[in-house]
């Protein structure tokens, strides 16, 4: 009885300080490979600067259009005048003619044409509607949405006010041609991001991103070099005091964990507070979304690293991903139009869960609670992706032990094979 | 002459050996490409999201306000999923992901209206993620402009006026919003028509970083050097002329896609849409050779590939315009072919635009053609020296 507890204990022990040798090497290892440390501690530092810098401007104001004014009428000018007004707009070129419009949007030097009917003035004047030609540019939305919303705008505003100045000519009181005019006030309010900002919005998503991205590249490569470093071109090195698939899974992860658990304070802490995103999430929400964020992240690497037999095989056969990672995490592409193949897709990769999460507790200051399903799901995650790492882990110190018993046979007689 | 395409065509079989002996080329070069391509586009091909899941909260309980409420469920942009009882819960679906908007609809909203009090009508649009938020927006403005205008008109029709004086007095000025040269195109299609050239070049960019530093990391690069005749060209035009047959192959099979699937209409001869695949492919190629030249221990310039490679999605500057982004990014965007892909695509394929007006991008395409010029003898010594090898130590040892 003795004897088993004293076994069970040594045992234990054992296994513990060999997970703390597999740990601390693998950090040796990855802070050693300059390739792994640049795509561990400066790829995260990089990226997010850089991206602040490119979307610093983070809104579209004064779109350059073009006025074809064919009215050159004192309604027309101060139509003219009111869209200039908006921030959005901005009224570069007045054109006599569409097609000298046309030609300056074919050099660029448009992107957009507002043309003003010859009628404008008089159909006013008679009672009769003047429409006004918005043709805008599809080549980014958001041109189209400064175009359509900032002109469009304008013109309902424009006709309110015409319409309120002719029902107080038929004798209204002012209060009472407004209240005819718009029964009742419409008001419009952002819940998140109101100015619309595209770095508030792109970025936290892209740092989400950038961390699966970073660790399963990091692990793949760490992965294809041990392969090219060991002399049987194995995954596992050929050291008795590290053929156990717990201790290997646990122990690597442990070290990519804390260069994480690191990373993030950096990432999720001092860049919105430095460039102003959003950061309407506490600490404990944070921490409940981005522990299962990074085990199963680290997990889906350490179960991904199977397929890379080299060094460079991760960059070449998983670093594209990013783009499609980046469409079907539903921040770009809303979830509700998703088909249900993608959705399923999606569903797999720990990415669109946090990326989805953190912008729900992070601009929209959801609660755990609100946020439960994502975090299930990378809970979830986290435990299918340890039994595949462990699975995985498990078959290659199989073959190990094999290839070092029957080579230890083959040279050495005296050692009976298993 | 004729030697020179014999030892070509010798490095060229060379090469498809090579390619045909690692499952990674096949993944790299045809199977990933295609997938991704594929992906996108299925992903977006229904164009603009529509029917987007938003709450009505009903505080009034009126006719009136049911009527508000079944118009909004009609309009294309949006759908009433709820009805929740309180503006706290409609939140919280919001929150949870469930809705993109919800409106409140006040008490007494309806006798407030009759008795001409003017009562508000809130919106909320989920603004964190901007195009759901941006469509929510748009759709519920003008739905509540209509909303406002009826109720208008059915005061002025009850005061006797027609149809037609209404709707000129209700609105006296109409802004009649037209897209500029492609009115068929939504936006999804277009994003789809950016994102297929984008997946290629990374395709491109890594497979022939891969392809030529392989050959320096495994030592086999002199034999490679001396089937091409000690000719580095030679060298890199017989490598690299499989990968521009494939690769052209498939920006072809993507033009496919949008052309014929996605139904873009295409305004220019298809001459123009070859010569623009062809001339994508081989800038792609020369700045990947170009890479290697500059780092030739392959883990350098992959690493450099990628990093390229990735930024090409900001830099195109379809995400956030160019013009509008900081001075410096705006010269650094000229580096990239894809960005003047773009270009041409929009103003001659699509818009149909005489060549004069893309000659421009055509001509910067030509000068991306010249970059493995600058480092042909650093890559020349690299891969007869072999001196930049990474020393791997065989270790087994903890």
């Amino acid at each position: 009885m003795k004897s088993l507890l004293v076994k069970t204990f040594e045992r234990f022990r054992s296994a513990i300080s060999n997970t703390a040798l597999i740990f601390q090497r693998e950090l040796l290892l990855l802070l050693s490979d300059l390739g792994v440390t640049i795509l561990l501690l400066i790829v995260p530092v990089v990226y997010p600067f850089l991206y602040s810098l490119i979307y610093y401007p983070e809104v579209v104001r004064d779109l350059p259009v073009a006025v074809v004014d064919l009215s050159q009428s004192a309604d027309s000018r101060a139509f003219i005048r009111k869209l200039n007004a908006t921030p959005d707009l901005d009224i570069r070129y007045e054109c006599i003619s569409m097609e000298d419009a046309v030609e300056k949007f074919r050099k660029r030097e448009n992107r957009g044409i507002i043309l003003i009917p010859e009628t404008y003035s008089s159909d006013l004047a008679l009672g009769r509607q003047a429409v006004v030609s918005l043709y805008a540019d599809m080549e980014f939305f958001l041109y189209y949405k400064a175009m359509v919303m900032g002109a469009g705008l304008v013109s309902i505003e424009e006709g309110n006010d015409i319409q309120v100045k002719r029902l107080m000519n038929s004798g209204l009181s002012e209060r009472q041609a407004v209240v005819f005019s718009n029964p009742f006030v419409i008001s419009g309010n952002a819940i998140a991001n109101p100015a619309g900002g595209f770095a508030s919005y792109g970025i936290p998503a892209a740092l989400m991103l950038i961390i699966q991205q970073t660790l399963v590249l990091a692990i793949g490569i760490m992965a294809g070099t041990a392969r090219e470093r060991h002399k049987l071109g194995t995954l596992i090195p050929c050291d008795l005091r590290r053929m156990g698939t717990l201790r290997m899974v646990l122990g690597k992860s442990a070290a990519y964990f804390l260069i994480y658990a690191v990373m993030c304070i950096y990432m999720l802490g001092a860049i919105p507070a430095w460039f102003g995103y959003p950061d309407k999430a506490g600490f404990s929400q944070m921490v409940s979304l981005m522990v299962p964020y990074l085990l199963s992240a680290i997990f889906f690497g350490l179960s991904l690293s199977v397929f890379f037999k080299n060094r460079e095989t991760p960059m070449i056969l998983y670093l594209f991903l990013s783009f499609p990672l980046l469409f079907l995490s539903g921040i770009i592409w809303p979830l509700s139009n998703m088909s249900p193949v993608w959705q399923a897709v999606r569903s797999i990769f720990p990415s669109s869960h946090a990326m989805l999460g953190y912008i729900k507790m992070n601009s929209l200051g959801a609660g755990i609670s609100e946020t439960n399903h994502e975090i299930a799901m990378l809970w979830r995650l986290t435990a299918f992706y340890f039994v595949m790492a462990c699975l995985v882990y498990k078959t290659q110190i199989t073959k190990v032990k094999k290839l070092v018993l029957n080579a230890g046979h083959k040279h050495n007689p005296t050692i009976p094979a298993l | 002459m004729n030697t020179y395409i014999k030892a070509i065509a010798g490095v060229s079989g060379r090469e498809i050996n090579r390619m045909t002996s690692r499952p990674l080329y096949f993944l790299a070069v045809v199977l990933l490409p295609l997938l991704s391509l594929l992906f996108f586009v299925s992903l977006m091909k229904e164009g603009v999201p529509v029917k987007l899941p938003i709450a009505v909260v009903d505080y009034d309980h009126t006719a009136l306000s049911a009527k508000f409420r079944r118009t909004m469920d009609a309009t294309p942009g949006s759908s009433v999923v709820m009805t929740p009882a309180t503006e706290h819960e409609a939140l919280s679906e919001l929150r949870k992901g469930n809705i993109y908007g919800y409106v409140v609809l006040p008490h007494n909203l309806q006798a407030d209206i009759m008795n001409g009090s003017q009562p508000v009508v809130r919106f909320y649009y989920q603004n964190g993620l901007l195009i759901a938020g941006g469509l929510i927006q748009n759709d519920l403005t003008v739905t509540l402009h209509t909303l406002s205008a009826g109720v208008n008109k059915q005061k002025r029709e009850a005061m006797g006026q027609d149809e037609v004086t209404v709707y000129a007095a209700i609105q006296p000025v109409k802004p009649d919003a037209h897209l500029l040269f492609n009115p068929e195109t939504n936006y999804p299609v277009y994003v789809t028509s950016i994102m297929l050239p984008i997946m290629l070049q990374i395709f491109i960019l890594m497979i022939t970083v891969y392809s030529i530093g392989i050959e320096i990391k495994e030592r086999t690069s002199r034999e490679w050097l001396r089937i091409s005749g000690k000719s580095v060209t030679v060298a890199l035009t017989g490598k690299l002329l499989p990968y521009t047959a494939i690769f052209f192959i498939l920006t072809m099979f993507s033009n496919l896609l949008l052309f014929r699937v996605l139904m873009i209409p295409l305004n220019t001869g298809i001459i123009y849409l070859v010569l623009l695949s062809l001339l994508y492919v081989l800038s792609y190629q020369a700045i990947a050779v170009f890479f290697v030249g500059l780092l030739p221990m392959m883990r350098h310039s992959l690493n450099l590939a990628a990093f390229y490679g990735i930024l090409a999605l900001t830099l195109c500057g379809f995400s956030f315009p160019i013009e509008h982004m900081p001075e410096v990014f705006r010269l650094w965007a000229e580096a990239f072919p894809v960005r003047h892909y773009m270009h041409i695509f929009q103003s001659q394929i699509l818009a149909g635009f005489d060549f004069a007006y893309a000659a421009p991008s055509y001509l910067k395409f030509l000068l991306f053609l010249l970059l493995p010029f600058a480092i042909i003898f650093r890559l020349k010594s690299a891969l007869i020296y072999q001196n930049f090898i990474e020393k791997i130590q065989i270790t087994d040892a903890a």
